[in-house]
């Protein structure tokens, strides 16, 4: 009997993150909650270092459903960081409400467990079970606070997210049936020989974009994110609007561009999700008076552009995707942040209550206006590099159309964007004062994603160097 | 690489990151000390004389998706270069006069939309000039927001709409530019290579997002009407309007980019693109003759001029284009500096009135044209200054203005007859408006007396006034500098024609 395939080099930044968590589950007993959020952070921080260690190596383990490589490991350090711009942040939520359990700290670390699983695996299985750890994660955090408006969401999240799993569990099922094989290659292989079951693999690969367009909020399957989104405490939608997406939309780029290519049937309602997301997300935002149900609308939009990637070839789109996704995490984790630190409750504020903020709290104004305009896609931050990139790619695979649209909701959303920017600082306050919330930990994050925000616009090539071969290697 | 020009893009930003570092009641000398730095680098790069490439940087921006930092000058983007470099100052040493200590934020501001300003005359890169041309948008909305009167986020969100907007598609058509002629990079020589060989319908259509994004910046009809609202809520002393009047850089990249890379288009729909032009032209000085308030009225008066600068541009004619080049630096000079003595009259009437500046009411009525008037009585040499400009704005031989109106009605009648025609109407028309508001402002019967022109205000308004004269009576130092690369131009256009 063979030993079982375990290189246990290339799973140390998941174990790390895992044996963490198992800690953070067990040790609220002995010591303080300062102490658990302490210990989650440098979990986080020693899973980075092993993820960059691992950098370029591409090592594997489980017969190649488990493999580190560039595309995972690059893909690991955006739900790192933003898992401790999460932890950090959730300081803040602590003075507002009064302390969560330690567990929450634990929960989230299980859950950035999942997504890190789920982008390293490749294999249909192994990614299943990366997404469903990821899951039940996220459900718990979301319903973690005893405010009717939470439980409210967590459920909702939850029997909604079960659903589509069970979609997703049927199409990955379907596409077995068809192929004969879970593992990404296998599947590929078997595509481009007999293509007898070309139906059946057809409606798979339908009922997983149906899955996954669930996690990443593509329209129509967007409905539950404003609820779930301004329901969870503010520290965890910050985690879901950066971390649950990357991790989701990994899946789906690993999936449909590497495996499922060649199959037809995807790719057009695809579009179709796509453009109807970008519309949606942008119109409904323009309309939202409430400014964490506007940044949960605008992140539905942000799903659209991060789609285009999903439909372009790889070799262009993976690079793209993932700075893309880093901008975001960057531009979306801050103003997150800076809304964490003003918000009296975790209803999030009315955008008009940011009045004025630029005269009485210029800091955290100053930030939230940079990560707005960023947000906006307005040059030279890193939004609009991670604009240009995703749109020069759906450009070169011909998707001219949805570029043409992209581009124009994208004007949009400058309105719903700049509309706070301007009532921070071309306003007068009207007698309702923000409460200033931050710790030196929840500014440190702003700060840092501050420079990242300016140093990715103006010198993407840190990013793109590193990054170049990710979709070569996959297109292998 | 060479540092000079990079040195004179860069300067005012990083000067822009230092002023916040300088106590408050410094900071306006510092900006201008840095703009007049900035003035003198230009020079340099001027006197030094701008042979082929000397100045130029190359280098790697986005290796692998083609995107360089790419930056030149010639002798159009020099002389708008310099320009700007030179009014900057100016407008920011008129603002120390009217500090009242709550300007701090506007210098560093200013200074930042110097850089991109100068940046977008440098850029020879598309997706680097897009850059400049969309990054200089918000330093502009916050001078707007920051300093403009009570509708300014009215005002300033109808700008950022209209100027994203058109942006965007320009990004849309920068890529299918690319992509479509197989070009390796953006860079502006590497496209033109291959541009001719796509199919003309797809050309339509790429030079139609150029053209929005340019007609939103010049501004041409329809695309004028955040225009209006921008100068009427910014500032009232008019520096604002000044660096407004800088940024309205449509013409230039109509000439610089859209016409260059597509001839065939522009040649083959001229009368369309012309006609347009033409249009504007007089609209702008038709509404203008409607207006009461004295920088609306230089708002449409400078749709109006714009309207001209793209009539030369699309007449696709050596004098035509060298004529719409020289009018657009021409009146980045006179056009601002009508601005900053409506910004003086602003000061007078205010406190004729005994007005309070932050109340909308006091502001409305004293930038009401023809409320005060008979100014020339007391204040005889602000009259004659003032007069100078008008003039100069109307296109008066004998002044900078003339010269540039004159080739580009030259060059449009080359091209077509008829819509030159037109066209001419436009200098019958806005000589009309602008007679008509000075007479009621400075002739007629004396209502009120003023002060006449502070030694501050002096300082400002005789370089520009030295200059208005000079060019207006030996254009050749500007027209030497814009000759070569308009024969430039002109050789693409007539081998498309072939």
């Amino acid at each position: 009997m063979t030993p079982p395939d375990v290189n246990v080099l290339s799973l140390m930044p998941v174990l790390v993150v895992l044996l963490t968590a198992v800690f953070a589950t067990v040790l609220p007993f002995y010591t303080t909650r300062r102490g658990i959020a302490g210990l989650c952070s440098m979990g986080l921080v020693v899973a980075l270092g092993w993820t960059v260690a691992l950098w370029n190596q591409r090592l594997s383990s489980f017969g190649g459903s488990y493999v580190a490589d560039n595309f995972a490991l690059a893909f690991s350090v955006i739900l790192i960081l933003a898992g401790i711009a999460a932890i950090a942040s959730s300081a803040d939520g602590i003075v507002r409400s009064g302390s969560f359990p330690a567990e929450f700290f634990a929960v989230m670390l299980y859950a950035i467990c999942g997504t890190m699983l789920l982008v390293h695996a490749r294999d249909l299985i192994v990614m299943l079970i990366g997404f469903e750890v990821m899951s039940l994660g996220v459900y718990i955090l979301t319903a973690f606070q005893a405010r009717q408006q939470s439980e409210e969401a967590g459920m909702k999240y939850f029997l909604l997210g079960s659903f589509a799993s069970a979609i997703l569990i049927f199409g990955i099922a379907l596409v077995f049936g068809g192929t004969g094989s879970f593992a990404l290659e296998g599947i590929r292989a078997a595509l481009a020989v007999a293509p007898a079951n070309a139906p059946i693999v057809a409606v798979g690969a339908l009922f997983i974009l149906i899955g996954f367009g669930f996690k990443v909020a593509f329209a129509p399957f967007h409905q539950w994110t404003p609820d779930v989104y301004s329901g969870a405490p503010i520290a965890v939608t910050q985690y879901m609007s950066v971390g649950v997406k990357a991790a989701a939309f990994a899946g789906m780029l690993k999936i449909f561009g590497e495996a499922l290519p060649s199959v037809g049937g995807w790719q057009t309602p695809a579009q179709f999700l796509i453009a109807l997301t970008l519309m949606i997300g942008n119109l409904a935002a323009l309309r939202q008076t409430n400014f964490k149900r506007m940044l949960a609308y605008s992140s539905i939009a942000h799903a659209g552009y991060i789609g285009l990637a999903v439909l372009s070839s790889p070799a262009q789109a993976y690079p793209a995707a993932l700075f893309y996704l880093a901008a975001y995490a960057l531009m979306n984790a801050g103003a997150f942040a800076v809304l964490n630190s003003i918000s009296p409750s975790d209803d999030g504020i009315k955008v008009d209550s940011l009045a004025g903020l630029g005269s009485r709290n210029p800091f955290l104004a100053a930030m939230l206006a940079l990560f707005l305009i960023a947000l906006a896609g307005v040059p030279p931050l890193a939004g609009f590099m991670g604009k240009y990139m995703i749109f020069a790619g759906a450009a070169q695979s011909g998707f001219y159309g949805l570029v043409i649209l992209a581009a124009l909701t994208s004007a949009v959303s400058l309105y719903y964007y700049l509309r706070p920017v301007a009532l921070m600082w071309f306003t007068e306050a009207k007698g309702f004062a923000l409460p200033d919330l931050s710790s030196g930990m929840s500014r440190a994050v702003m700060v840092v994603c501050a420079i990242g925000v300016v140093l990715l616009g103006v010198l993407p090539s840190l990013v793109t160097n590193l990054v170049s071969t990710i979709g070569v290697f996959a297109s292998r | 690489m060479n540092w000079v020009l990079n040195a004179f893009i860069f300067l005012p930003l990083v000067a822009a990151l230092l002023s916040l570092a300088v106590p408050k009641a410094a900071r306006g000398k510092f900006a201008v000390f840095a703009g007049i730095a900035n003035l003198a680098i230009g020079v340099y790069i001027w006197l030094s004389g701008i042979a082929f490439d000397k100045f130029s940087t190359v280098i790697d921006w986005l290796p692998g998706l083609g995107v360089k930092y790419a930056v030149s000058t010639d002798g159009v983007s020099l002389l708008l270069s310099l320009v700007t470099a030179l009014m900057v100052p100016i407008g920011l040493y008129y603002l120390t006069s009217r500090d009242d200590g709550k300007l701090s934020a506007f210098y560093p501001l200013a200074l930042a939309m110097e850089t991109g300003i100068l940046g977008i005359f440098a850029a020879r890169d598309l997706i680097l000039f897009y850059v400049f041309f969309e990054g200089t948008l918000i330093p502009s909305l916050f001078l707007l927001g920051r300093y403009g009167r009570a509708a300014r986020v009215q005002a300033l969100t109808t700008m950022a709409l209209y100027t994203v907007f058109g942006g965007l598609l320009m990004l849309v058509s920068i890529i299918g530019t690319k992509l479509l002629s197989g070009s390796p990079t953006f860079l502006l020589e590497d496209l033109l290579r291959g541009v001719r060989q796509i199919p003309e319908w797809q050309q339509v259509w790429l030079f139609l997002g150029f053209l929005v994004a340019f007609a939103v910046k010049t501004p041409l009809f329809p695309m004028h009407a955040w225009l209006p609202e921008f100068h009427g809520q910014n500032h009232p002393s008019g520096v604002a309007d000044l660096m407004g009047t800088l940024y309205k850089v449509g013409g230039y990249g109509l000439f610089r980019f859209a016409l260059p890379l597509f001839p065939d288009v522009a040649n083959n729909y001229q009368w369309i693109w012309m006609l347009l032009a033409a249009f504007t032209a007089i609209y702008g000085a038709w509404i203008a003759f409607a207006q009461t308030d004295f920088k609306r009225l230089l708002a449409y008066s400078g749709i109006s001029h714009m309207g001209l600068v793209a009539l030369g541009v699309f007449s696709l004619h050596p004098a035509g284009s060298s004529g719409a080049i020289l009018l657009l630096a021409f009146q980045g000079i006179y056009s601002s500096a009508l601005f900053l003595v409506v910004g003086m009259l602003e000061r007078r009437f205010i406190v004729l009135e005994g007005g309070d500046e932050s109340k909308e009411k006091a502001l409305d009525r004293a930038l009401e044209i023809g409320r005060v008037r008979g100014l020339a009585a007391s204040a005889p040499a602000f009259a004659g200054v003032a007069l100078l400009l008008w003039f100069a704005s109307i296109g008066v031989p004998g002044l900078a203005g003339f010269i540039g109106e004159y080739s580009i009605l030259l060059g449009a009648y080359q091209a077509n007859p008829w819509i030159a025609a037109i066209a001419v109407t436009t200098v019958i028309a806005s000589a009309a408006f602008a007679l008509t508001a000075y007479q009621k402002t400075w002739y007629e019967e004396a209502t009120h007396s003023v002060a006449d022109l502070s030694r501050r205000e002096w300082t400002v308004l005789v370089p520009i006034v030295a200059l208005v004269v000079l060019f207006g009576v030996y254009s050749a130092p500007a027209l030497e500098l814009v000759k070569p690369v308009v024969a430039q131009l002109y050789g693409i256009v007539l081998e498309a024609k072939k």
